[in-house]
């Protein structure tokens, strides 16, 4: 008998133990579900190196949680998100700096309790190397970090273990800004350096699949062109009130199909996504299950570029009387559905009334005054041309390739759409054969004077209209070191007035980034690299 | 004893005139990739910067500044010494990563041929006992339809109908659940793997995912496979000896099963051996749906981005697929059929 109730009581405690397990289980289950983050993109992660050539902007991304730079920028709140303030430059590795006053030397004290992922302290010694890797090493960093004038290891200098120092030759206004782009990652010196060559003395190689970082996050997985997955550096101590970063887990995970990333996060099973399409975020927006922050990418724009340099469009009288035919409207609701900033139907004339760029132009659909010029032009009876996109922007594209063909009809051109593969589109418009194109492009530092170097002057593939005006070209150079605020509002709004008169390109407008994330999510950040910043985001408890 | 080493040297003898046929894939690709527009170089130059100096260091590295010929030559020693190059996409090694991605594909599509396989043959013989029967006609419309819809079609639908709507299948993003630990890599074969970790939790959790992928590509490819049976049958059960068996008074199921399939699965066997290489190539729009990471995606990426060396890798690794389950059909052709040589 006694026997007969031990055995029911130890059985009965047995169940007692295994459901307390299954529960137990369960709850860190749904706990490691809470503190982890779980993103689906259409595009994959090909580096852990972001200044590998070919760096996907995943990749991009990734770079920002694995390694710290020197400075970062400041955010500001706008609409139920933050963006990016690019005027206001922070520390990250660096606990404070200063600028000297004729801004020829840039110095950074580090921060102290400052750790590489695998424990030793972050010093100036492992800034300099970083540094001299960027201006040195064959990679994406030398050509961006030159736009800062920085382009000899000559330039960094190491004061003390916690001090360091980057000499100008002229007070560039860029230079401080080009710390915080992607590619200014600050590497564990020691251990890049026991990983390298003779053939290859940056370790570029072995960087490419391993990291060497000091970042609030470290890689647990890392499976090209499927997922990445993320873990919480706890000795990072750069989040609001020195703590760590708030997610302990994240996953950034390849998912090709729209549809399908639409349907995980709106089933919960995925937290976030920021290339949903674009019908798709509407019905999520519809359905108001899920929160959608939507963030004009104000240091981006979508453009119509004509050869310059090519009959017919060597004509100015045939740009603008092209700039005057467009259906801006209906191309802006049926291309991206209006959503987005737009950059045309501007009302001023001559000269601009503010100083920042991209803003919108003063260009409107007039077929009459189209006409007018075509005809003044020595084109009464229009021509032929070819207007080309890329496969990947079809969506966009097409609908406004279509719109655009039937209005320049109306004036008497002719319009063939070509559309064509990315490779093969990037390296036509580098070859400058492609007449007359639309685009998407991005700077990273949104500055007047920058988007003019890059994408108005020079020979470069960005300069998709091959446009060549010695005036912005003396502008640009001035303008990268003009430090008088009133003299540099003067020189932005001139390249502006330019721009609208030349008409090498027509802009469009700004695109939003939808961001589509479960209502608990909190803190998201639009970033000029145009990815997610994990270290921004919470989870609302 | 005589017969396995007949068969075996006359497959090596096969396997050895199929090299030059695969040398000829690997310089027609290598060409072909050169000669279609778009500069791997200036796709992958692409920073905010990037000028004419660093698409020129790009093109070096690649070795791209060599002539043609000379590329070959190096790709060609390359190839020997087993180095398919490396991909700008994924920033790996185009072995590493086919291996990597190979058993993904292999294990989705033999699932999916024995999917196909399993409903495709009773169907076959179901239609070919009653010819112009209903049943004949339902099989023959629902072979069509499997045809008419595309995969990326029929594959969404099933997502929508039992992810979405129903909730019984798992979110489709790849092999596994993304919170379940995979079992130790063995294989590649996620099946398999957790089968030989006894891990039954994995296990199921890998067989869900495939279930959606697979039976996607099976209504696909069930149209060749019945309607293959279908006539096969037909022509078998018209011949003398089954109605010499009939006369004989065998049992029908006797009849139909041992004496008429038999014989009547020969040009089944064939054309299952094609659709198993087609499958394994062509079948990028199911992969990409379910965000399976498979080899046909991979080389489409790479393509779309002019990168060489996955493209020619994946070519290279679909012709010599063909070659082997090409030979593997003829040894049981032979071994099925043995008036048949392989010669």
């Amino acid at each position: 008998m006694r026997t007969k109730t031990r055995f029911r009581s130890s059985l009965f405690a047995s169940f007692v133990a295994a459901f307390a397990v299954i529960l137990l289980s369960l709850t860190v289950q749904a706990q490691t579900r809470v503190e982890t983050l779980r993103q689906v993109t259409g595009n994959s992660v090909n580096t852990l190196d972001p200044t590998m050539p070919g760096s996907t902007r995943e990749a991009f991304g990734i770079s920002m949680h694995t390694y710290d730079r020197l400075v970062s920028f400041g955010r500001k709140p706008q609409g139920n998100g933050f963006i990016f303030d690019y005027d206001k430059i922070r520390g990250e590795l660096a606990e404070s700096y200063t600028v000297s006053p004729d801004g020829l030397k840039l110095t950074f004290k580090l921060k102290k309790d400052a750790k590489f992922h695998d424990g030793s302290p972050v010093t100036a010694d492992d800034v300099k190397w970083s540094m001299d890797r960027h201006v040195t090493a064959k990679s994406l960093a030398a050509s961006q970090i030159a736009t800062g004038s920085l382009t000899k290891p000559e330039q960094f200098t190491v004061i003390d273990p916690l001090t360091f120092e980057v000499t100008l030759e002229k007070p560039d206004r860029f230079a401080l800004p080009n710390l915080a782009v992607v590619y200014a990652i600050i590497i564990n010196s020691k251990l890049a350096k026991s990983k390298a060559t003779a053939e290859d003395p940056w370790a570029q190689s072995w960087l490419k699949d391993n990291t060497a970082g000091s970042g609030a996050y470290t890689i647990e997985t890392f499976k090209p062109g499927e997922q990445v997955v993320l873990k919480r550096n706890e000795d990072w101590k750069g989040a609001i009130d020195g703590k760590p970063a708030p997610f302990k887990r994240i996953i950034m995970q390849t998912v090709p199909e729209a549809a399908t990333r639409a349907s995980l996060v709106e089933k919960g099973d995925a937290d976030m996504s920021i290339d949903l399409s674009a019908s798709d975020v509407l019905s999520l927006e519809s359905k108001a299950k899920l929160k959608v922050v939507s963030t004009p990418q104000f240091n981006a724009f979508t453009m119509v570029a004509f050869n310059t340099k090519m009959a017919p469009f060597d004509n100015v009288k045939v740009r603008r009387a092209i700039a005057a035919a467009l259906p801006y409207d209906d191309m802006f609701k049926a291309a991206i559905f209006q959503r987005g900033a737009p950059l045309f139907n501007g009302t001023w004339s001559g000269a601009p009334e503010k100083s920042v760029f991209p803003q919108t132009m003063p260009f409107k659909q007039d077929l009459a005054k189209a006409k007018a010029l075509l005809t003044e032009a020595g084109f009464p009876n229009g021509f032929d041309t070819t207007f080309s996109f890329n496969v990947g922007s079809a969506p966009i594209s097409e609908p406004m390739a279509a719109l655009i063909k039937e209005a320049l009809a109306k004036i008497g051109i002719k319009v063939e759409v070509q559309k064509l593969p990315d490779a093969q589109i990037s390296t036509l418009v580098s070859e400058k054969k492609l007449p007359f194109l639309v685009e998407n492009s991005i700077a990273w530092l949104p500055s007047t004077d920058y988007f003019f170097r890059v994408f108005f002057n020079g020979a470069s593939r960005w300069n998709y209209s091959s446009w060549a005006n010695e005036e912005i070209d003396a502008l640009t150079k001035k303008a990268q070191f003009e430090l008088d605020p009133a003299a540099y509002e003067k020189q932005a709004k001139r390249m502006i007035a330019l721009a609208a008169e030349e008409v090498p390109l027509i802009l469009l407008w700004q695109p939003n980034q939808d961001a589509v994330m479960a209502p608990s999510i909190e803190g998201y950040t639009y970033w000029f690299h145009r990815q997610v910043d994990f270290r921004d985001l919470s989870r609302k408890p | 004893m005589t017969t396995i080493g007949s068969i075996a040297r006359r497959t090596g003898r096969r396997f050895v005139s199929s090299l030059p046929a695969l040398l000829g894939v690997i310089i027609f690709t290598f060409i072909l990739m050169r000669v279609l527009p778009g500069d791997p170089a200036v796709f992958f130059a692409s920073g905010p910067n990037a000028g004419q100096a660093e698409i020129d260091d790009l093109r070096r590295q690649m070795g791209l500044d060599k002539s043609i010929p000379h590329q070959l030559a190096l790709y060609l020693r390359d190839i020997g010494s087993g180095n398919l190059g490396r991909s700008l996409t994924t920033g790996q090694p185009v072995m590493a990563d086919i291996r990597q991605r190979l058993p993904a594909s292999l294990e989705l599509t033999f699932t999916a041929l024995v999917l196909a396989l399993l409903l495709a043959v009773p169907l076959g013989i179901c239609a070919a006992m009653r010819p112009g029967s209903l049943v004949d006609h339902a099989v023959r419309f629902a072979c069509t339809l499997g045809v008419c819809v595309p995969t990326f079609v029929s594959g969404l639908l099933l997502i929508y109908t039992f992810y979405y709507l129903l909730g019984w299948a798992p979110d489709p993003t790849g092999r596994l659940d993304i919170f379940t630990t995979p079992p130790p890599r063995l294989t590649g074969f996620l099946l398999i793997d957790s089968l030989l970790a006894r891990d039954g939790d994995v296990g199921r959790a890998a067989a869900s995912q495939l279930i959606l992928p697979a039976a996607t590509m099976a209504l696909f490819v069930l149209a060749p496979l019945a309607r293959m049976t279908r006539a096969s049958m037909l022509a078998v059960l018209g011949s003398d000896y089954i109605r010499t068996a009939e006369a004989m008074g065998l049992s029908r199921a006797r009849v139909i099963i041992v004496y008429a399939l038999r014989n009547a699965l020969l040009p089944v066997l064939t054309i299952a051996g094609i659709v198993f290489s087609t499958m394994l190539g062509a079948n990028v729009l199911v992969e990409k749906v379910f965000s399976w990471p498979g080899v046909a995606s991979y080389a489409l990426d790479a393509l779309l981005s002019a990168d060489y060396a996955p493209v020619q890798g994946f070519v290279l690794l679909m012709a010599s697929i063909f070659v082997v389950v090409n030979l593997a059909i003829d040894v049981l052709y032979g071994l099925a059929d043995p008036r048949i040589g392989i010669e």
